[in-house]
């Protein structure tokens, strides 16, 4: 998808139209309007340092990149299914569930006829991620075996993962995760509190997500059928792509993606509760989007998400930085998302009155 | 013979490109004026004109010998000119009364919907319109599309029309529902509305048509009253050359059967009733019929797209148990669909992902895509079917039409088939886009595919294919070859079973 | 393409999905659901318990105290969760209505939207005794019995004030915005703060009550505020988000003071972690309720109390977190 971005532009490049210096300037504008993610970005962190000179130190960058992480992690999965012109409102529940099993695991461990099993950390987190993963495996299924709208599908699948993980604990919060060397469980705080080389690991396993869901998008045949899927599924089914498959496997993606956000807030917060996560699919679905995601399918990059999550981090937390209050905080962040979409339309107007010159 | 409406001297540039160059049109009082023209020839340009959507570049309109401007659809319509297009703009949720009066609802103390009203002006139209059998409290979506057409002339026929321009008004309708159309314009004729009747039939608009006028490049070249001319002459007007260079005809030898169905039935609103068909290598095959006669079920079903009840598909003389794409397309079949927008393109994709999409899985190298094979492989398809593009990188959209079909095409090779099916392969793409997807066919032939292709051109029919097979409410009816086979007995093959509906 | 072979998976993995469920979540099965017949006779003995989420230990305690009192007292019980949403507590009392509850125990989801409710149904003859949280209007409800926030607030007030030596940059981390309780508590703390001069509040944010908010938000207060000596929170789950933080950000010498009295906290006052909080006698508060109401019954309608009651709430710091079990200090 990045080089479709980049090559976008080449139709009107191949057949330049004289006495029209207006196409340059509508050029320059689509360029601006492509890269508005990183533009608001850049007048975000200007905006903010100007106000507090906190906001612009290695240790808030480091800080607020971090808040980024959960959010982005969950924004990539979602992008995946938004890509095939799906949606999943379930990944804020799936990462509380994942939560809660993961929490539930470390401490009181699984009830086996004989006694209580724990297990390792490692073990621990791999069953978080498995059942978002099969969360997300149902939601696929109903979408489609059963021809359940995706919105309604993962609206439903929203109250029975967030039921189930209130039902794991019967509402109640495992306040300590640490766990004993005599259960062989400790070091669950790694991934969401440690450091490695200076940079938290959250941040690291983020740059690993995003990466390897740059390389699936872009680099991959799978990656080809999610947006072909996207942009035309009955020409997708012609071509011969399985294309139940791929969305299966989307929000498979998204739920593990999900499980993995719930697990790393979890760990950075020591205790898992079951309203985790509340609310977080519009934070992702809100980056996807301002990343230039079209909720219609077939158009976005997992760039452009993770940069709509930075955006939405970095200002939640300039606005918190500064001492807005809450109320403005929600005002503004809703505006900014409104202001993405309209630049959003601005830029496929642009785009199409541009090729048309060419056709 | 008195004028009513008149073009004269109009042009029309977007951005670089001329769509209309001096065209002088007139179109005479009572009369049914047809304009005919290739794809692309600028007679929905001019149409658009006329009706307000556009305003030319140059050149003035003239109404009952008046300079008139028409500067919005609005204004043409408060001068009675209407326009009915191709696509059906109707509410399919509103019942009929609803539909006629949808954006200028008559009101009742200025305030509330005046539906007892509505719902008698609407039984008046509808009276006219030969449908007084039509509740206007029927859902517009329950009705079938002729008579949705019918509606939409409705609308029209609100306002006190004068000109009523048609834009392809038959391309969806059966033979029985044609029938009626025509019936309802002879009494608009009576009624002494002009009506401009643009078409690519040249079967159905000898039968209505008073005049005339062909188009091509965006230039006026023939007028004519319709007595004057035959069929040759308009095809010759419209190509500018003999309808039969235009196509290539195969005439490689012929070989094994590549492809054999027995006793295909598909069931379903559009059905497939007991087909049976053979395609042999370096044949070229052509199924002829009206819409919704089932032949693009027949060739979706082929695809594995759809699922038949009962019937069996050989290809190279084994039996194909599993009706998926996938299984069809390893077995060597594969499909350029009909409606390119809906089933053929992804639209949110490049040039080079389109032509690539159904064989991206084996350009890989350690499971990552192998970007200078991809290059290399879409850069071949190129050139071999000569597709003109501004670049692999571009979108697909920024192609033309018949650039479009060859994407599609380039595609579906790329899947190594044996045997090619082609719905309708030449709809919607200029005449010289044509004639080169013509020569491919009969290339594939001689390179020894099996060609098997959908149209509802007869002169396409009739040049192209080896054997025709006759469509009508998803039988075979009839099969020609291509020595015995004649315009009519083709038309009567493809009604004989609409015929009886038609009585029924 | 969608037949048999689709149908087996789908249930496959949605068997699958299920057992994982299960066999993590083992243990108490009980849930929060009635446990009375399906059909009150007209004597009813049903009492409606309904009550915020559970998933906040303070409100499980209320309830179980609760329910646990009625038992014992010989009635049935219904125990519902509205989950803040004055629609869904206005529907929960439509079904005690209907079943004819002898009487409604009620942790209410909103001071104005929860009266018309409460109205209902004194007008089908249903008392309604309200606990933890007051409304906007008397005469409606039996009884409002509430721990007294604002002098909890005092005593939390006070003691942060002592941990922080009365000096120095804090911080301060407020509840959902629409709560009462939220700005009675923010108060009381604030009656006692502000006569420190050299007590400097430098940042106060909302958390909505909620702990992961409350760590993100503490960290980046900890950001642009590096010489902050103490954290005061509205309640016990942001006080316990806010000691993530710090704990985290390795200036483990900040003073957090929390609200509330829940057994995490007080367990990791026993740690030496979280410094204090302040503990809403709940269980007590839910057993006066019920017994109110069984003398209200027995009465045949009638209380000797006044409507508002008020509980004063008990300081939990190092001294006495040993002996604080289920929101009740051993001896108050």
């Amino acid at each position: 998808m990045t080089d479709t971005d980049v090559a976008a532009p080449a139709p009107t490049a191949a057949a330049p139209q004289p006495e029209e210096s207006r196409t340059a300037l509508k050029r320059a504008a689509l360029l601006l309007l492509r890269g508005r993610t990183l533009v608001v970005l850049v007048v975000l962190v200007i905006i903010f340092s100007s106000i507090s000179s906190e906001y612009l130190t290695q240790s808030n960058l480091i800080l607020m990149t971090k808040h980024v992480a959960i959010n982005a992690i969950l924004a990539i999965g979602v992008t995946f299914v938004i890509l095939t012109g799906g949606i999943d409102l379930s990944v804020g529940s799936i990462a509380g569930l994942s939560s809660m099993v993961a929490g539930g695991l470390l401490f009181k461990g699984l009830n086996v006829p004989g006694g209580t099993v724990f297990f390792s950390v490692a073990v621990v987190i791999l069953i978080g991620i498995v059942v978002g993963a099969l969360v997300g495996a149902v939601n696929g299924l109903l979408i489609t075996r059963f021809k359940v709208a995706p919105f309604i599908a993962t609206l439903g699948m929203l109250y029975v993962a967030r039921g189930a993980a209130q039902l794991h604990s019967n509402g109640g919060t495992y306040p300590d995760l640490a766990g004993t060397e005599a259960r062989g469980n400790t070091g669950f705080s790694f991934i969401g509190v440690d450091s490695l080389l200076g940079i938290p690991v959250a941040v690291w396993i983020m740059v690993v997500v995003a990466a390897v869901a740059i390389v699936v998008t872009t680099r991959t045949p799978f990656g080809k059928h999610i947006f072909a899927v996207g942009g035309n599924e009955r020409a997708a089914v012609l071509s011969g792509i399985r294309v139940n498959r791929v969305k299966i496997a989307v929000y498979v993606i998204s739920g593990a993606c999900a499980a993995l956000a719930g697990l790393l807030l979890t760990s950075e917060l020591g205790a898992a509760y079951p309203d985790t996560a509340t609310t977080y699919e519009l934070n992702a679905i809100a980056a996807a989007v301002l990343g230039g995601t079209a909720l219609s399918g077939g158009r976005g990059t997992i760039i452009g998400t993770v940069m709509g999550a930075f955006v939405i981090g970095f200002l939640s937390d300039g606005l918190v930085l500064v001492g807005v209050s809450t109320f403005w905080q929600s005002v503004v962040k809703g505006a900014v998302i409104i202001f993405a979409v309209i630049t959003e339309q601005a830029q496929q107007r642009l785009q199409s009155s541009l090729t048309r010159h060419t056709a | 013979m008195a004028e009513i409406l008149e073009a004269r001297h109009i042009s029309k540039n977007y951005g670089g490109v001329r769509a209309l160059k001096d065209v002088t049109f007139t179109a005479y009082r009572g009369q049914v004026n047809v304009l005919v023209g290739e794809n692309g020839a600028g007679k929905s340009t001019l149409m658009k004109i006329l009706s307000g959507s556009e305003q030319p570049t140059s050149g003035e309109i003239v109404l009952e010998g008046e300079t008139v401007q028409l500067g919005s659809p609005r204004a043409a319509q408060a001068l009675g000119i209407g326009i009915i297009h191709q696509e059906l703009s109707l509410f399919p949720n509103l019942s009929i009364a609803e539909n006629l009066f949808a954006g200028r609802e008559l009101r009742k103390g200025g305030r509330f919907v005046d539906a007892a009203g509505q719902r008698r002006r609407a039984r008046e139209v509808l009276e006219r319109l030969g449908q007084d059998r039509l509740d206007p409290d029927t859902l517009v979506g329950d009705l079938p599309i002729g008579q949705q057409q019918l509606v939409e002339i409705g609308r029209v026929l609100l306002e006190d029309v004068r000109v009523l321009i048609m834009d392809e008004p038959t391309s969806a309708l059966s033979n029985h529902e044609v029938d009626v159309l025509f019936e309802v314009m002879g009494d608009l004729r009576r009624d002494d509305v002009t009506v401009i009747y643009i078409s690519h039939k040249l079967d159905e608009f000898r039968r209505i048509g008073d005049w005339v006028t062909v188009f091509r490049d965006g230039r006026l070249v023939a007028h004519e009253s319709m007595s004057k001319t035959d069929t040759g002459w308009i095809v010759r007007q419209m190509v500018g050359r003999d309808p039969d260079s235009l196509y290539v005809r195969n005439s490689s030898p012929v070989g094994d059967v590549l492809l054999e169905v027995r006793g295909l039935t598909v069931p379903g609103t559009v059905a497939v009733d007991d087909v049976s068909l053979s395609v042999r290598a370096g044949e070229v095959v052509g199924i002829y019929g009206l819409m919704g006669a089932g032949r693009t079920e027949l060739m979706e079903t082929l695809m594995g797209m759809r699922r038949a009840t009962a019937g069996e598909v050989f290809v190279r003389g084994e039996k194909e148990p599993k009706s998926t794409v996938q299984a069809r397309m390893a077995a060597g079949l594969a499909l350029v669909p009909e409606d390119r927008q809906r089933d053929g393109l992804v639209q949110t994709m490049t040039v080079r992902d389109n032509i690539l999409l159904a064989t991206i899985a084996k350009l890989t190298r350690g499971g990552l895509l192998a970007g200078p094979a991809e290059q290399r492989t879409a850069r071949d398809k190129v050139s071999e079917l000569a597709i003109k593009i501004p670049g692999l990188g571009a979108l697909v959209t920024a192609l033309s039409g018949g650039n479009q079909q060859k994407v599609v095409l380039a595609r579906a090779l790329l899947t190594e088939p044996i045997v090619l099916l082609l719905d309708e392969p030449t709809r919607g793409v200029d005449v010289g886009a044509k004639s080169q997807i013509a020569g491919l066919m009969a290339e594939l032939a001689a390179r020894g595919f099996g060609v098997l292709f959908i149209s509802s051109e007869l002169a396409e029919v009739m040049a192209m294919a080896d054997r025709v097979l006759v469509m009508a409410r998803g039988r075979i009816t009839a099969e020609f070859t291509a020595e015995n086979v004649t315009e009519e007995a083709l038309v009567t093959a493809s009604a004989s079973e609409s015929a009886l509906e038609a009585s029924a | 393409m969608k037949y048999l072979p689709s149908r087996r998976a789908f249930l496959a993995v949605g068997a699958a999905t299920v057992m994982a469920l299960a066999a993590c979540g083992g243990g108490d099965d009980e849930g929060g659901s009635s446990s009375g017949g399906a059909s009150a006779p007209a004597a009813s003995k049903l009492v409606v318990i309904i009550t915020p989420s559970p998933d906040n230990v303070f409100f499980k305690a209320e309830q179980d105290a609760a329910a646990a009192q009625a038992k014992s007292l010989g009635y049935e019980t219904l125990v519902l969760s509205h989950d803040d949403d004055p629609t869904k507590q206005s529907q929960q009392f439509d079904t005690a209505i209907s079943r004819k509850a002898a009487a409604i125990i009620l942790d209410n989801a909103g001071a104005d939207a929860s009266v018309t409710a409460i109205q209902r149904a004194k007008d089908a003859d249903i008392p309604t005794f309200l606990i933890d949280r007051e409304i906007n209007k008397t005469g409606v409800a039996v009884a409002q019995i509430v721990s007294n926030n604002a002098q909890g607030a005092g005593l939390g007030g006070q003691e942060f004030a002592k941990l922080m030596e009365n000096k120095g940059e804090y911080a301060e981390l407020l509840g959902k915005p629409t709560d009462t309780n939220a700005g009675v508590r923010s108060k009381g703390y604030h009656g006692i703060l502000d006569q420190f001069p050299d007590l400097k509040m430098v940042a106060q944010q909302s958390a909505n009550w909620d702990q992961a908010e409350a760590l993100q938000k503490t960290q980046t207060i900890l950001q642009a505020h590096p010489n902050i000596k103490g954290i005061i929170a509205g309640n016990d789950t942001m006080a316990l988000g806010a000691y993530a933080a710090v704990q985290a950000s390795n200036k483990k010498d900040i003073v957090v003071v929390g609200f509330d009295g829940s057994p995490d906290v007080v367990s990791s006052i026993q740690k030496k972690a979280i410094k204090a909080t302040v503990l809403q006698p709940a269980s007590k508060i839910a057993q006066m309720a019920v017994d109110q109401a069984d003398a209200y019954l027995k009465a045949g309608g009638k209380t000797d109390q006044p409507e508002k009651q008020s509980i004063d709430c008990v300081l939990v710091n190092a001294d006495n977190a040993a002996t604080v079990k289920d929101f009740a200090v051993a001896g108050s």
